[in-house]
């Protein structure tokens, strides 16, 4: 199902807007789940026994489960839709947004002088990463339409049809899931400042205003355009949030100035250098006592090759080029050469709360810690889907 | 304006001479596959169009409950895909 955004930025959609949109749905739960499991089905009875046979071991890494699918039957049909299906993503939003672009403005203008503000950095260099390729084949990428509304509209509606429903009627399945966590997990916390780093259109963020109503709330992010529509969308819905664009490898915040340092889904858009200086800078403006929380793909190390594989698919075919390189770090790493130490590092997986409810978070956050790291569910945009958190407090 | 940047280990060989994933041995496949879908696509649009009408034709005075879309287009997709379960 495509889910209806909950703001008037939403698509006034046209019965043929509403059939395109609602047959990408279907057709991704499709591949996401039935194929996936095909895939999975074909690799255990074809390809993993036959690349034993050809190399005398069972595959035992996300590259040889690679190597081993490739030309698979399953593989191929599974590969060839779920690329086409990207496209069709986006495809099917591309015109509502583009024939609605002034009521868009209108909207946004509507809310101008509501609580929040948003300060652009003309001067800011947009990395590389952002802007010179269509991150998971968004044509455009974070940059398309420049500082207008387009791409933030482009990408709230397109993952309103990308998400088939499992990121929550607002899409901040994840940034409730994990805020509620944190809140019963660190009872005793109360932030006072929260920063989230590369936010797009915030839709993780305001779940953080949402468990700490009183905190000052902050998010940044390099691509103007998410960042505009991030505001309006956020003053919408009443919620007051600084938006500013920076880049999180180099915050241009005081030292210890911040409680939590958040990011979701963020970290695997990184090169291996910006990502070490992001965490540095996480480091730096966090207050001691503060916590690093970050929602993310789980790690290589933890699961298995197939499992593995399934998720670094992303690299190679969806223009995701440093999902892999990120998923084959060590977040306990990634972490203590920041300056985090070693004692001070968690993680978790979370149940999603909108497909599990509140109890499921609870029961998380007071029981087993890493449970689950490895199952099938966690971390895959499919049926039943569990979030992987992160991060560390520090001293 | 899309540049290629790939994963250290991608071996050109998952790609067409544009950059494009290829994953059947004949290219077009690859294709063929994407022609397929759009067209499901059209006909499922088509479809509600129809559902629309038929609606719209009833009248407002019916006091039949409106057809729940999205079951039809799982039924539909899966109908249409059925074959490429047996991949």
């Amino acid at each position: 199902m495509t889910v209806e955004l909950q703001h008037p930025m939403k698509p006034q959609q046209t019965p043929e807007d509403a059939a395109r949109g609602r047959f990408v749905s279907g057709i991704r739960s499709l591949i996401l789940n039935d194929l996936a499991n095909d895939l999975k089905s074909a690799y255990d009875r074809r390809a993993a026994p036959a690349f034993a046979k050809e190399h005398g071991h069972e595959p035992s890494t996300s590259r040889e489960a690679h190597q081993a699918l490739r030309g698979d039957p399953a593989f191929n049909i599974y590969s060839a839709m779920r690329v086409q299906a990207q496209k069709m993503v986006w495809a099917s939003v591309a015109e509502g947004v583009e024939r609605e672009t002034e009521r868009l403005t209108a909207e946004a203008s509507a809310v101008a002088d509501f609580a929040g503000s948003l300060k652009l950095d003309p001067s800011l260099e947009v990395p590389r990463n952002v802007h010179a390729i269509d991150v998971h084949l968004m044509p455009g990428s974070y940059t398309r339409g420049s500082d207008s509304l387009e791409a933030g509209a482009v990408y709230d509606r397109g993952l309103a049809v990308f998400s088939m429903g499992l990121m929550g009627a607002n899409l901040d399945d994840i940034g409730l899931s994990m805020s509620q966590y944190v809140k019963q997990r660190f009872p005793d916390f109360a932030p006072t400042r929260i920063l989230d780093t590369g936010c797009t259109v915030g839709h993780n963020t305001l779940p953080w205003k949402q468990a700490y109503p009183h905190a000052e709330v902050i998010a940044i992010d390099a691509a103007p355009g998410p960042l505009a529509y991030a505001s309006a969308r956020a003053k919408m819905q009443g919620q007051e949030v600084d938006f500013r664009q920076m880049c999180a490898d180099e915050l241009a915040f005081e030292n210890e100035s911040f409680d939590i340092v958040w990011s979701s889904m963020f970290l695997h858009e990184l090169s291996k250098k910006q990502r070490a200086s992001c965490f540095k800078e996480a480091y730096r403006v966090l207050r001691p006592g503060g916590l690093m929380v970050h929602m993310e793909l789980p790690p290589n190390e933890q699961m298995g090759a197939f499992e593995g594989f399934y998720l670094d698919w992303d690299s190679y075919y969806n223009n995701e080029p440093y999902y892999k390189g990120y998923r084959d770090e060590i977040p306990r790493d990634l972490c203590t050469r920041a300056g985090f130490a070693e004692e001070d590092f968690f993680e978790f997986v979370v149940p999603s709360v909108g497909i599990y409810g509140e109890q499921a978070v609870t029961d998380a956050a007071k029981g087993d810690r890493a449970e689950g790291v490895s199952q099938q569910t966690t971390g895959r945009l499919a049926e039943g889907v569990m979030w992987y958190g992160f991060g560390a407090s520090k001293k | 304006m899309s540049e290629q940047l790939r994963p250290e280990d991608a071996s050109p060989s998952l790609y067409d001479d544009a950059g494009n994933p290829r994953f059947f041995a004949d290219p077009a496949m690859d294709r063929f596959v994407a022609v397929v879908m759009n067209l499901a696509q059209e006909v499922w649009v088509q479809e509600e169009r129809l559902i629309a009408l038929e609606e719209a034709q009833q009248g407002e005075a019916s006091d039949r409950p409106g057809i729940d879309r999205e079951a039809k287009a799982k039924e539909f997709i899966e109908r249409v895909f059925a074959p490429i379960r047996e991949a």
